[in-house]
């Protein structure tokens, strides 16, 4: 609980618009719905200002594997709006947080859960049918049968291992083609057809745990001085003056008081991080004085914080955006966005139609601004 | 999918909990459209990534002076900021380290006080002071304080104006605790009148001339030091008759670079290569 995990940033994504799954984490681009759009009410997707559609900011998948609750498909979507009138306005952004509901004592679902999920998994662009197979075989092999299920994960971990490194060296390739902007990649890939839909540059995103603070002085040796030299240089002239004892001291600059040294001090060992996940941890505040979440409309418990976004994102987004679509987010300038979740990640079960096992929660999100 | 085939997979685990989910291979690191970085840790700790919006616009370059944050009062809260806009011209020198103890069930926890002056002796100067349990780190961490207070110094003439300005412009008085120090205008070739830690930090803002005298506790080098660097502040607070014409307001560098958006798509794209252009 209390370790936290960063974002840091990966590739670009070839084509802003391309399609990926909704256990990838990325940045901008669509969002990658476990279920079909129409099935998600049309007010979550739409800025509650200016009623236009709403545009991926992050896409998160969080499930949560405590030993009391067990939530495998959850994932996050952070959603913005980039009309200029909203960019300022906190109401414009939404998060939500789509999980399927996960019940061991209902074996009745199997079949239809098997089916749902390949209707999804149908349009997953390079990893083909292979996974497909796989999947629906892991999928009633775990919920039948636990012991079974074990050997053939650890078949199926090795396999897909061998087929990751595959995908991943031809990925490189292609990205280094890509950057001359002179190769085009040739092989169809499935997008969206719904180019109404305003979409920020899309990069992925990799997790790495924070490291421990020993590694602080690493960070700052960057910093040299002359006055470590310096400091020996002079003890004749101190030795005649008495000094007053002193005491203990915060840090203290003009402009900047000790709750946002500390939160400058967290970026500077990691200046890349574009997110920070720590789920029922403590957010990393820039400011004391931020509001309180409210509480969970559905199941009136208290929101924990989960995660938050963090200024490079903006800054990485804003350098794509330069000189390549006319979005808005020149008119962001928030330090960090704070999502806080429902700490029962509460889900309010239905009988058995398909898309009903997966369901939408509108979540909290806090903005410092700067 | 990829991530339930398995628990244990190098750095990556399944969801949050153990790692994020990877929908399409191994993600790799590195970034940028250009290509990829090379080098591991050490090259993402040294590039500076903006967090503030001052920060962004000092990095794109449109920002090309410290005066222009000044001139608006921008709080500055990244250290590169001003590494930026001032970089090699700046030094700074450590005054004092001084031991701070704190009495524990298990003895004497000590921690080292230090305090270190920057300035380019040219009209800037910060002050930091940072407490910590090793000396380089309070060291380190003193001097980005510093950077983070770096403030403008107003020079005058004591007569004649003839040649650079050298001394206080007028009579100035700092106070921090109960020491007051006070700087008065003196003639050229008087040098820095003050005791051995204001003069460091005189010297450091580009005074070359003035009177000090103090009152108060000085032995606490603190405060010594502070209400120093509070008389220096203080010197572009006071008005004299050069500041009674009518100020011209200028518009502040976000909302310079805000109205871009306000202008219909068009406008905006051929305003931004004009931008550049410039």
């Amino acid at each position: 609980m209390g370790e936290v995990l960063l974002g840091l940033p990966g590739p670009w994504a070839e084509d802003y618009r391309e399609k990926a799954d909704y256990y990838t984490t990325k940045i901008g681009g669509l969002p990658d719905w476990p279920i079909p759009e129409v099935d998600i009410s049309r007010e979550l997707l739409h800025c509650s200002l200016c009623g236009g559609r709403l545009s991926l900011v992050a896409q998160v998948y969080a499930p949560i594997l405590s030993p009391k609750l067990n939530i495998e498909d959850r994932a996050i979507y952070v959603l913005g709006c980039l009309a200029l009138n909203c960019a300022t306005d906190p109401r414009s952004w939404r998060a939500l947080r789509i999980q399927k509901y996960h019940e061991e004592m209902k074996p009745s679902l199997t079949s239809s859960d098997a089916v749902s999920l390949q209707k999804e998994f149908v349009c997953a662009p390079r990893v083909n049918s292979w996974l497909e197979d796989n999947m629906l075989g892991n999928e009633s092999s775990k919920v039948n049968d636990e012991s079974d299920s074990d050997t053939e994960m650890e078949d199926l971990g090795r396999a897909l291992l061998e087929a990751a490194a595959l995908a991943s060296s031809s990925k490189k390739q292609n990205g280094y083609k890509n950057t001359d902007a002179s190769a085009r990649y040739t092989v169809a890939k499935p997008r969206v057809e719904d180019t109404g839909v305003p979409v920020l540059p899309c990069f992925y995103i990799y997790s790495q745990k924070v490291e421990s603070s020993g590694d602080m002085d690493a960070v700052c040796s960057g910093y040299t001085s002359l006055s470590l030299e310096n400091r020996c240089a002079s003890p004749d002239t101190e030795d005649e003056e008495h000094w007053e004892i002193e005491t203990y001291e915060y840090d203290r600059a003009l402009s900047a008081d000790r709750t946002y040294l500390k939160f400058k001090k967290q970026m500077d060992a990691h200046p890349e991080q574009c997110l920070r996940y720590s789920y029922g941890g403590n957010p990393l505040f820039a400011t004391t004085n931020l509001p309180k979440p409210d509480i969970c409309k559905r199941c009136c418990s208290s929101r924990i914080y989960e995660m938050q976004l963090m200024s490079p994102l903006l800054y990485f987004l804003q350098q794509a955006v330069d000189g390549s679509s006319a979005c808005s987010v020149d008119g962001w300038s928030w330090i960090t966005l704070i999502v806080y979740t429902c700490s029962r990640s509460c889900c309010s079960f239905k009988e058995s139609t398909e898309s009903c096992c997966w369901e939408v929660a509108e979540e909290a999100i806090i903005i410092h601004d700067d | 999918m990829a991530e339930r085939g398995g628990g244990d997979r190098g750095g990556f685990g399944r969801g949050f909990g153990r790692g994020f989910g990877r929908g399409r291979g191994d993600r790799g690191r590195g970034r940028g459209r250009g290509g990829r970085r090379g080098g591991g840790r050490r090259d993402e700790e040294e590039k500076w990534v903006p967090v503030t919006k001052l920060g962004r616009l000092v990095k794109e370059g449109k920002i090309t002076s410290m005066e222009q944050i000044y001139l608006h009062s921008l709080p500055v809260k990244e250290h590169q900021i001003v590494d930026t806009l001032l970089g090699g011209r700046l030094k700074d020198e450590v005054m004092k380290i001084m031991p701070v103890q704190k009495q524990t069930r298990a003895g004497q926890r000590t921690r080292f006080k230090a305090f270190v002056v920057v300035g380019d002796t040219d009209g800037h100067v910060g002050l930091g002071v940072k407490c910590a349990k090793e000396v380089a780190t309070a060291i380190r961490g003193a001097i980005i304080l510093a950077k983070l207070s770096v403030i403008p110094v107003r020079r005058g003439y004591w007569g004649n104006k003839i040649g650079k300005p050298h001394t206080v412009p007028c009579k100035v008085t700092g106070k921090c605790g109960s020491v007051t120090v006070r700087m008065v205008p003196a003639p050229r070739g008087a040098g820095i009148v003050a005791a051995r830690v204001p003069k460091k930090v005189l010297q450091f803002a580009g005074i070359e001339d003035v009177f000090t005298s103090s009152r108060g506790s000085t032995k606490t080098l603190g405060n010594f030091v502070k209400a120093t660097f509070d008389c220096l502040m203080k010197t572009y607070g006071f008005l004299t008759p050069e500041f009674w014409t009518q100020t011209r307001f200028s518009k502040s560098p976000f909302q310079e670079y805000t109205d871009l958006l306000a202008k219909p798509t068009k406008a905006l794209l051929i305003d931004n290569s004009e931008v550049v252009e410039a």
